[in-house]
């Protein structure tokens, strides 16, 4: 026991005493919550508006007043013919144009249509708002996030893809070090069982990931103004659950490279690429090709990101999350296992 | 009883054979050396004696346990210093200490005894990070962490590689008092003088032992490699332009009598901390020079000024006639650079490399032909041509690595530790070829921790303390500090450094 305590003071030196890599991983979390919550987003906001009119009707006049009014759209010029609205947009100074037909009363959206996924939204946000509260014959109703913010899609995003990194990325890296520096085969010749340096190797990150974890979630409630709507106790709990397979990965990461830096070639490409593609993180699984979607099956942020969606922002109860907590839960058994097995008590 | 028994060990690592049938017995209380070139299987032996690896046949005992079903056991008894200091960079001296004395479940108080003789040099430093010690203070605090267990046995492997002579005194010293205490000592070492204060020695060569016994009779059976007939003390001096015009083109700014190398009051300072402190000396063209010093004397650093690296704080130098403060771009070109750790590019092959290093200086493709022809077959190397050369003996890297630092005939090459771990008769043959290229008028500028290669000099210095405490040759020092050899000149002065432990 004395000796496992020695062991985490050591190694919670070496995490202190490094000042740089101290600064990275508290200063990640932190500006990739602020770059999604408020840079990199896909909301609607601002969009620059060409209103196409000959002479308005008072319902088209009507129309416009509430597109000027709503924030999504800036109204920036007012023009006669729809030729006209299509150069300014060719111009690269409107992004849409709405064109009032004069006599039927219909509504023509000409859009710019180079990033399909914010002109579909440009046009669904522009149907609604000249369509006007009372006459729209399709009526939506947004769940969970009514105003459609993107941060609430970011936030258990980025958690996943954070806790995977710090913990797997720094564990193997800090057992490879001492590989590297020749430390490890004092440690190994020494009586102390070789579980407990892992085991005390992982404790100081594990830590250091629930602290990133307190750290995120505080700004995405105060900073982003995102709800946590589920129970907290479970938040935590899934995310230690998946900070654990976290570390048995880079565990298993560190006991296949030899030199510091394939450790963070390995969990950088190897864990890191599938987890912005594959989980879900950017790009919704369910529209993957078949070959991806089974690929992204036992990619585990997938599990945690999905199940962090339910907990926080839908706010469910733990039942509603337990296949993904299961499936986690299977997932950190066999890694772990795999790597207490491959973690050598000699050189080979 | 033998404290430690070897029969019948072999380990190959894929096709490469590490140890061929290696059996060995050590008694106990003795001091044991292993010896042998790098790449012998000397820490493939020490990895087998303390149970990290597994012999593929034959059998290993250490205090009548063996290696592979008795691990636990072993490790209890065991005091292990790997080739590369063990220590945590970032930990204090202290906390070092504190950490491997918990690891094998005692403490620095009760394992105090055992360590005294030695902490107590290192003890002032106690706060200081083990990264910021200088070599032989990291040495000693690595036997401290060894030793903190009262460990019966004692595995060193090449505890004094790249430590001064003054701090491998030292440390032997500190193994004779341990050796009193009854500790058995395996230890490997490239020093001569080192070899000669075991009790026995084994004679490791390509995994299999050529011969085991005490040293005078293992450095007499092997005396073509271990004491090869002196090199002849040819008579460089100053060429005449007429029989050398390579050297006399690339060394035309230089001039007919103006030093290679000149340097006046020559100051580096890092902070408050006078790391060179006003050195002048000159090196003639053609001249092998030897520049030794003690860990942290401040060679590194001179080294790095006159090599266009670095600026210095302040005084001036010229190297090959260009200003080692304005024209170091021309200083680069013209010089030619090996150190130990950077030479060669090891997945690339011989002719590879050559070309590469040749394009670097700018020589013309057909020019590089031929002389790399003329190279390989200078070197007998033809054969080798396409080899990677990573597959070569360390010995052979080496010459190449000089070769191909003087390929593009520079004014002068700078050799920083060029010939560690080989034997010393793969040493003699390099330090032909620098001979051979001092003859051609190449100003050859080498430091050194093997005191022997020192004699070869024909002209040293010796930094003590960031000054050149003494320069001539190496007969005029003998005579000036009347020591009997180079090894006794240094450590009479370097003994006298204040700053060289910290």
């Amino acid at each position: 026991m004395k000796q496992f305590v020695s062991f985490i003071i050591k190694e919670s030196k070496h995490i202190l005493r490094d000042r740089r890599t101290m600064l990275i991983l508290f200063g990640m979390p932190i500006v990739l919550m602020l770059l999604f919550g408020f840079a990199i987003t896909t909301d609607v906001r601002n969009v620059r508006t060409v209103v196409v009119a000959s002479p308005l009707s008072a319902e088209s006049r009507q129309a416009v007043g509430r597109l000027a009014a709503s924030e999504y759209f800036t109204i920036t010029a007012t023009v006669s013919t729809p030729q006209e609205a299509e150069l300014l947009i060719r111009g690269q100074r409107a992004d849409m144009a709405v064109v009032f037909a004069p006599k039927r009363g219909g509504i023509q959206f000409i859009v710019d249509g180079s990033d399909p996924n914010m002109a579909q939204q440009w046009t669904a946000y522009a149907a609604q708002v000249t369509a006007g509260p009372q006459s729209s014959a399709v009526n939506t109703k947004m769940l969970y996030n009514p105003q459609m913010r993107s941060a609430y899609n970011f936030v258990p995003a980025i958690m996943g893809m954070l806790l995977m990194l710090v913990c797997a990325m720094m564990t193997s890296i800090s057992i490879v070090r001492e590989k590297e520096k020749g430390t490890m085969e004092v440690l190994l010749v020494s009586p102390v069982r070789p579980l407990m340096v892992v085991v005390a190797k992982a404790v100081p990150y594990l830590l250091l990931a629930v602290l990133i974890l307190v750290l995120i979630l505080l700004m995405a409630r105060f900073v982003l103004g995102v709800p946590l709507a589920g129970s907290l106790f479970w938040i935590v709990a899934v995310s230690i659950l998946y900070i654990l397979l976290a570390l048995s990965l880079g565990l298993l990461i560190s006991s296949l490279a030899q030199t510091q830096l394939v450790a963070l070639l390995l969990s950088a490409m190897v864990l890191l690429m599938p987890v912005v593609m594959l989980s879900g993180m950017l790009f919704p699984v369910e529209s993957m090709p078949q070959v991806l979607r089974w690929v992204s099956a036992i990619v585990p942020p997938r599990y945690y990101i999905s199940a962090m969606r339910k907990l926080m922002i839908m706010g469910v109860g733990i039942r509603e999350v337990a296949r993904e907590v299961l499936i986690l839960m299977l997932m950190v058994i066999v890694l772990l296992t795999i790597a207490l097995k491959k973690f050598n008590t000699r050189l080979e | 009883m033998n404290i430690i028994e070897v029969n019948g060990v072999s380990k190959h690592f894929g096709r490469v054979t590490a140890l061929e049938n290696v059996s060995l017995s050590i008694s106990r209380g003795e001091v044991f050396g292993i010896i042998g070139p790098d790449g012998a299987g000397k820490t493939t032996l020490y990895r087998i004696l303390c149970t990290l690896l597994i012999p593929e046949t034959g059998r290993a005992t250490v205090e009548g346990f063996d290696t592979v079903s008795q691990m636990k056991k072993i490790r209890r008894r065991l005091g292990y210093m790997p080739g590369r200091f063990s220590l945590y960079q970032d930990l204090t001296v202290e906390e070092n200490l504190k950490f491997f004395a918990t690891l094998f479940g005692t403490s620095v108080e009760a394992g105090y005894d055992s360590i005294k003789a030695i902490y107590r040099q290192i003890e002032r430093f106690r706060n200081r990070k083990a990264g910021a010690l200088s070599g032989g203070m990291k040495q000693k605090l690595a036997l401290c962490c060894a030793l903190v267990h009262s460990p019966s046995v004692l595995l060193l492997d090449e505890p004094t590689t790249g430590v001064d002579p003054v701090s491998r005194k030292e440390f032997w010293e500190m193994l004779a008092s341990l050796r009193e205490r009854g500790i058995t000592i395996v230890a490997s070492t490239p020093y001569l003088d080192e070899v000669r204060q075991c009790d026995r020695v084994a004679f490791l060569e390509q995994g299999r032992i050529r011969g085991t016994g005490t040293p005078e009779n293992i450095l007499s059976e092997f005396k073509d490699i271990f004491n090869p007939p002196p090199l002849s003390l040819c008579k460089t001096g100053m060429p005449t332009s007429a029989d050398d015009n390579i050297a006399a083109s690339s060394a035309s700014h230089a001039g007919e009598d103006a030093p290679v190398i000149e340097v006046s009051h020559l100051v580096k300072t890092f902070g408050n901390f006078r790391a060179v402190d006003d050195i002048s000396f000159s090196v003639r063209q053609g001249e092998i020079f030897g520049f030794l010093g003690a860990n942290g004397a401040g060679k590194t650093t001179a080294m790095h000024m006159l090599t266009g690296l670095n600026q210095p704080t302040s005084g001036s130098g010229r190297v090959a006639g260009f200003d080692i403060r304005t024209e170091y771009e021309q200083i680069k070109r013209h010089i030619g650079y090996m150190s130990q750790r950077f030479s060669l590019y090891e997945d690339l092959t011989v002719s590879e490399n050559i070309r590469l290093f040749a394009g670097i200086y700018g020589m013309k493709s057909e020019e590089i032909t031929v002389k790399s022809r003329e190279l390989l077959r200078r070197l007998k190397f033809e054969d080798h041509k396409d080899d990677l050369v990573k597959s070569l003996p360390l010995g052979w890297k080496q010459k190449l690595a000089f070769s191909v630092a003087i390929f593009h005939e520079p004014g002068v090459v700078f050799l920083d530790e060029p010939t560690g771990g080989v034997d010393p008769a793969t040493r003699r043959q390099f330090w032909e070829l620098i001979y051979d290229a001092a003859r051609r008028g190449i100003t050859v500028f080498v430091t050194t921790h093997y005191m022997d290669e020192a004699e070869y000099c024909n002209r040293i210095s010796i930094m003590v303390d960031g000054k050149i405490s003494a320069i001539g040759t190496p007969a005029e020092l003998k005579q000036r500090f009347q020591q009997p050899d180079m090894d006794s000149v240094f450590t009479y002065l370097a003994r006298r450094a204040k700053r060289s432990s910290d």
